[in-house]
Formats: structure tokens, sequence, C-alpha cells
């Protein structure tokens, strides 16, 4: 795969987004939807890869439910993210859904 | 760092978010450009699989493609007063239940059932609909719906592009019987009926205009409700144990092609849709539609955008659904698997719907996969072979009947002759365009059968043959199994001509094939089959009858094979036909082949018989064998196009006389006359050197035949 070489100086920022991998995730998006699900996978330009991804019309915040769609797996391009969230209090591993 | 503790009302889970979008940026600035960060399990593979958001081909919920107004459901519409859910006007009732229609139709085109038949809010909660015959209705499209699903499931012959078997978790009033539902749209009937005795004109009477409308409104609402009720019933009765259902089916099925008219003439009156211009996914609907209630329960596929059928095309739909079903009703009286195969291969040719297709699947064989629901496969197997090759091995006169071990042989291989014809049953069932790919596979399986049979048949005649010297059984089940396999692949052949596969350049090793090698086997497959036959009679006669009964010898052969052989020799004189008209345009310039840098024809050409390989019997023919069996140098003198157009105009003149020496004459053995006269007026052109000096290609017309074209000269 292109550009797997070992990279045996592993910087910060790698170890800290691999810290953040398999953890929940909610992405916001310029248009304003929110996605909701598993960090799998970026690279340099932000493209973030979701897996059991939900999205929702409104952000979950803004106190009304709504019924998610379900998505599956998703990739944001990264200047279509506004805003990352992760889900900090969750063992890694453990999947949101 | 912003934290926020969300309590989640039902069984949500909770999440501690933590904002990192500074942090993130910043970290994944540290990768490589190309380098993707990611957990061992997680590949490429998996990454390219995932849909792209704010892409407006894949991503449904894009801005663009969502919709600016407010989508209502079944009970946010009745709390606002938009859904009557009780005193409807009879249009309104007419208009609900023709677009309904529309939408199952649309539905069993193959669109999902969110975005057809569950737009209509009513069928989300019929219960809570007041209006008597509104919610007799509804539930009464559930309990269809319902059926057709597991109808068209059962039967398995339907791909994705098909049906769609999605529920999406909707209730199919799976709590209310048939019975019920029955009973009580039969209730309304009977309402109806009486309102339309009190309204109807009387002698000496003269109606007032209100009368006469109210008449007029019931009568159509009363059309309606019977065309429903009786589809559910006639469903019900083709789904019944042991085709019992299938004469009251009949009747049922006249029943409703009686009511299509009077339901098309009345279409009008139901309220229909204002005319509005809406985005591609939106359309406009009457009341108690709504194309988008179920949008956030679509797949996270691209978006498919679903266009409802008119109302007038759902008619047409269920009027062509109900001469096919007929066609079905027939099927119950047949005693062969082939003329089942015969007629569900022409029944197929019709492309018809996938419920027709599902429902004649059934109605051979149901879930208890016994014939008919009756009789088990391996006696109408049994049967089958009887009338085709008359094996010793299956007739009570022959020692080998009551032989144990032979028996034991024959029984078992029986047993694995079911499979195999089970999926050539339903290979007929599957769409047109499925059914070659099923064809070659299928292949394997009649290969394998064979070679079972030809090692059954050498041990039965083995035994045979030390009681019954005269007599033989090597190649008889074996025949038949061959018999088989080459229908499979003629038909594999023959689909491509119908699904357009082949350029003209290719045809002349398709025809060649078709001629020199599968007709040819076929015909020496059926005379083999037709001397079993004849020797079988003999037999029986010379036992019935003794020695001194010699009158009668010329009687009339009970059994014989001829319609078949003469239809496979006509066949095999159309496509000799077309063969050597193709290689004479070839040799006069008419018919070139292109140069491609990167394919050859030998690549083509192993690529369009890659399925035969498999088969043992008939050996495969490979290109360079073909090459060499079908080159010109081998005739003397050497052929010229001159003597080709003579040849081929010989072959069409034979088909067509082997057509019509054919005592049934049916609607295709006419086109095939027809088709086999042109060509060979059109050979007859070509040999007086007509058209001699012009280089373009001929055209082959497949307007009056899918299979055998019209040749034309340019």
């Amino acid at each position: 795969m292109a550009g797997e070489e070992p990279d045996s100086e592993n910087s910060e920022g790698k170890k800290k987004l691999e810290r953040w991998l398999n953890k929940g995730m909610k992405i916001q998006m310029t248009d304003g939807r929110t996605l909701i699900g598993v960090f799998l996978c970026t690279d340099r330009d932000r493209n973030v890869i979701l897996g059991s991804c939900e999205e929702y019309l409104r952000s979950p915040d803004s106190g009304k439910k709504e019924d998610p769609r379900i998505l599956g797996l998703a990739m944001i391009p990264g200047y279509h993210i506004v805003s990352i969230h992760v889900d900090e209090d969750r063992a890694p591993g453990q999947s949101v859904m | 760092m912003e934290t926020k503790e969300e309590t989640a009302m039902d069984n949500r889970p909770t999440y501690n978010w933590v904002d990192i979008t500074q942090e993130f940026v910043e970290a994944s600035s540290d990768l490589q450009l190309g380098e993707l960060l990611h957990d061992s399990t997680f590949g490429l593979f998996e990454a390219m699989s995932a849909i792209e958001m704010m892409d407006s081909k894949m991503d449904a919920g894009m801005l663009c493609n969502q919709i600016q107004r407010k989508v209502l459901n079944f009970s946010d519409s009745t709390e606002s007063g938009q859904l009557k859910i009780k005193e409807l006007s009879i249009p309104e009732l007419i208009g609900v239940m023709d677009a309904t229609m529309a939408c199952m139709v649309t539905w069993l085109e193959g669109h999902s059932l969110a975005q057809t038949v569950f737009t209509n809010l009513y069928l989300h909660n019929p219960y809570v609909i007041e209006d008597r015959c509104l919610k007799a209705f509804s539930l009464c499209t559930l309990k269809i719906v319902d059926h057709i699903r597991d109808r068209v499931n059962r039967a398995g012959v339907f791909e994705e592009e098909d049906f769609q078997t999605m529920t999406y978790g909707f209730k199919m009033a799976g709590d209310v019987t048939d019975v019920r539902v029955t009973g009580m749209m039969k209730e309304l009937e009977e309402d109806l009926h009486r309102t339309l005795k009190t309204t109807r004109s009387k002698q000496g009477e003269e109606r007032d205009a209100e009368t006469e409308k109210e008449h007029f409104l019931t009568s159509t609402l009363f059309s309606r409700v019977k065309f429903h009720r009786l589809f559910y019933a006639m469903l019900l009765s083709f789904s019944k144990e042991k085709c019992e259902g299938i004469p009251q089916s009949q009747k049922i099925v006249v029943q409703l092609q009686e009511l299509i008219p009077t339901i098309r003439d009345t279409l009008p009156v139901g309220v229909q849709p204002e005319q509005k211009e809406l985005s591609k996914n939106d359309y406009p609907t009457i009341m108690g539609f709504e194309p988008l209630v179920n949008q956030r329960l679509l797949p996270p596929t691209f978006p498919r955008y679903t266009i409802i059928k008119s109302r007038e095309a759902a008619l047409e739909y269920m009027e062509t659904l109900l001469n096919r079903l007929m066609v079905v009703t027939t099927v119950p009286q047949m005693t062969s698997l082939h003329t089942v195969l015969d007629t569900f291969k022409d029944f197929s040719k019709t492309s018809p719907c996938v419920l027709s297709r599902s429902i004649l699947q059934l109605t051979l064989l149901p879930p208890n996969k016994r014939v008919f629901g009756v009789n088990s496969i391996v006696d109408f197997l049994k049967e089958t072979i009887r009338g085709f090759i008359a094996p010793p091995a299956l007739s009570p006169k022959s020692s080998l009947f009551n032989n144990p071990q032979a028996k034991t042989y024959v029984d078992a291989w029986f047993m694995q002759a079911v499979r195999p014809i089970c999926t050539l049953i339903q290979t007929t069932g599957h769409n047109r365009a499925r059914q070659r790919d099923k064809w070659g596979h299928l292949l394997e399986d009649l290969s394998a059968l064979q070679e079972e049979a030809d090692k059954v048949d050498a041990y039965l005649h083995q035994q045979l043959v030390k009681t019954e010297p005269n007599r033989q059984h090597l190649a008889c089940l074996g025949n038949w199994v061959l018999y088989h396999t080459l229908q499979a692949m003629i038909s594999y052949l023959l689909s491509g001509f119908e699904l357009e596969l082949y350029a003209p350049y290719e045809y002349h090793y398709i025809f060649w094939y078709l001629y020199e090698m599968l007709y040819s086997w076929l015909i020496n497959t059926l005379h083999r089959a037709d001397n079993f036959l004849l020797e079988h009679e003999t037999i029986a006669d010379n036992q019935q009858k003794g020695r001194n009964n010699k009158k009668n010898k010329k009687k009339k052969r009970t059994k014989t094979l001829n319609k078949e052989i003469t239809m496979a020799q006509a066949e095999q004189h159309m496509f000799g036909g077309y063969y050597k008209a193709v290689l004479g345009l070839r040799l006069d310039g008419k018919l070139v082949y292109p140069s491609f840098e990167f394919d050859s024809e030998e690549v083509q050409y192993s690529h369009r018989f890659l399925p035969f390989t498999t088969v043992s019997t008939p050996p495969y023919i490979h290109y360079a064998q073909y090459k060499e069996m079908s080159d010109l140098k081998r005739y003397e003198p050497e052929a010229s196009a001159q003597s080709l157009y003579t040849a081929s105009c010989k072959c069409f003149h034979q088909a067509k006389a082997l057509l019509e020496s054919m005592s049934t004459a049916n609607e295709e053995i006419q086109t095939l006359i027809k088709v086999a006269k042109t060509n060979f007026v059109v050979m007859k052109l070509l040999m007086g050197g007509h058209k001699k000096d012009s280089n373009e290609p001929p055209d082959f017309d497949f307007s009056q035949h899918k299979v055998y074209p019209v040749m034309k000269l340019m």
C-alpha cells in the first residue's frame, strides 16, 4: 500500500492519532450535518473514514431527538470537516454501536 | 475543551465528547503524503468501499438531495388535519386505491417497498383509520404485499434488479387473518351493492342527477373493492396445496379480467395529483401519499430515484399479469418434464414479470418439492424418461426391472438427477438476461450427472445382455442427460442473440457451432432415443400378440420423437444457411474482421464458448480445431462466394420445407417460415450478383425473430 513503509520514528502526532483509532468520533460537516461513527482511518489531508456511521441532520446537542440514518462505512473529505470530537471515556477497541 | 454529558433517554449510548479539532489537524499534518493511518485490521480494500460524503452522486443525504419542505409522517399529518382518516369522499377513496395500485406495480418492477407501497401513509397504521372502506382496503393491500413477498421469496427466481425483498420493519397486518380481511372486503362490497340497487334506474321512474351521480360513483368504487378482494383471493387460491385451487384461480382471473375495462374507464374519477414541478426524488401526490416519508430508511447507497408508474400503466401491467396467470392455470395438466420445459421456455420468451414467474414455478414445484404438490420428482422424471427413450431398466417387462441391484443403482441415480433438474426448471424462471449465466452454470451439473448416467448405463447393459442379448442399455439414461445438456448449450448460445452480445464479425463461429456441432449432436441424440422407443414398442407388441398375429405390423407408433427431430433439423438448416451466407459474405469482402490491437479472434472465440469447456460430451472444440474443421480448402473445388450462397440458399429452402411439413404450425413456426423464405430470396439475389460491388456489410434484422435474423443487403 502506498506510503506504508514502517516509519520507525513515530511522531507525536501519529501516536496521538493511533490512540484515537477505533474510538467513537463525532464529525460536523460544512453543510451542518453531524456524523457519529468509529474512527478507522485518516491521512495527511484529514480525510477521515468512520465505521458504523450514523448521520444526523441537526447537531445532537441541539436537544431535539431525531432518528439517524445508518450509513455504514463513510469517508469524509478533510475540507468538509468543521469540527471533530472524540468519545474519550471508552476503552480502545470498543465500538460505539 | 468542551465536555457535554448527554442523557440518553432511550437505549442510545452516552458519549463523552471532547473537541479535538485543532489537535487532529496538527496531528494529521505529521503524516506523509499518501500515508494512511489505520489499524492493522483495516486496509485499503475496506477504505475503498466507504461512501464518500458530500459527493452529490454518492451522498443521498447531501443538501442538494435534501428536501426543503417538511415531510410529515402518518401521525403528524393526521394530527395536523392534512390526512383524513374518516369521511373520505368517493373520488378521494378511488384516488388512493388507484395510486396504491400504481405503487404496488412499481414495487413489483424492482423498486423498494419504502419508496413505493409505503409512501402510502395509510398503510403505516391502518388500524386507526376510521373510514371502513379505506381501512379494509389498506389491510387488504398489506396482505397482498405480504403474500406476494412470500411467494416471490419462495420461488427464488429473482435477482436484485427484479425484486426488492426488504420490508424495512413495516408491519404487514400479520395479526389479521386472511379470512377476516376477505370478510371485511366482502361486507364492504355487499354494502356498496345495496347502494347500487337503491340508486339504479327503475322502469318508469326518473332518477334525479344526484342519485345518478351517486350510483355512478358507487359502482366505480365497487369495481375497485371487488378487484382487490378478488386479486387477493386469486393469489390465495394459486398457493393452495396440491394445485387444488387452480380451477378456482382460473375463474377468478376471468372475473378480474372483466373488471379491468371498468376500472380503466373510471380512472379519471379518482382525485389526481396537482401538476407541479418538484425535485428529482420528490413528486406531487394526492392526500395520503408522501414520497419522502421513508427517506431515512433507505440504505446508504447512492440515491435511487423511484418513478411511480402512472395509473394507466399500472392497470396495463395488471392486465398482462392476468393474461400470463391464465397460462399458469394450464400447467397442472402436463405429464412430462419436456412439455413443462417447453411451456416454461415459451412463457419466459415474453419476459414475464417476477410475480407471474414465481407463481408459475411454485405451481409446478410448491414448497413441499413435489410436482404439482402431489407426485415425487423422481416419479415424474421416470415417466418423462419412459416417454423419451423407454429405458429397459424402467420397463416392467424387462429382466432388469426386478433385478434388485440394478434397481438400487437406478434409484440412486434418479435421486441424483433431482437437483440439476430442479435447477434446470428454475433457470427458465429467471429474467431473460440472467438466464444466460444460469445456463452456463447448469452445464457443470448436467455434465456430472451425465458421467454418473454413463456408469449406470454400463452396469445395466452388462446385466441386460445376460438375459436379453439382443437388447442394449448403453447411452440410454446418458442420452437423456445429453439431450438436456445440448438444449442448455443451445439456449446459452441463442440467448446471446437475444441479448445482442455478438457482433456480426463473430457470427461465423457461433453459427458454425450451432450448425455443425450442437444441432447435429441434438439430432443424433433424438434419433437414438427414437430407436429405443421403437425397439420398446416392437418388443411390447410381440409379447402381447404372440407370433401368430402379424396383421397389425404396420400399426401407427404411439410414441415417437418425429416432431422434435423435424424441428431440430429445421433449426440446423437455418443455422447452416446463416453460416454459409456469412462465409460467402466474408469472401466477398462484405463482412470484414476489424483489426484489434489487444484482441484476437481466438480470444473472442474462447470467451464465447467458455462454459462449454466443462462439458465432456459433446467435447469442446478448440479454436485451432474450429479453424481446421471449417477450412474452406477442404472443399473440392475450393468454395467460392457464389457456391456458398448457393449452399446457403439450399439450406434455407430445406429449413422452410421441414417447417412447412410440421403438423402443428404455431406462431413461432410461421415466423420461422417467413424468415427462411426471405433469406432464401436474399441468397438468390446474391447468387445473381445483386449489389456485387457494394462493400457495405449486410444488415441482420432481428425484428421478426429474436434469434433468427432476416438478412438485408445494403
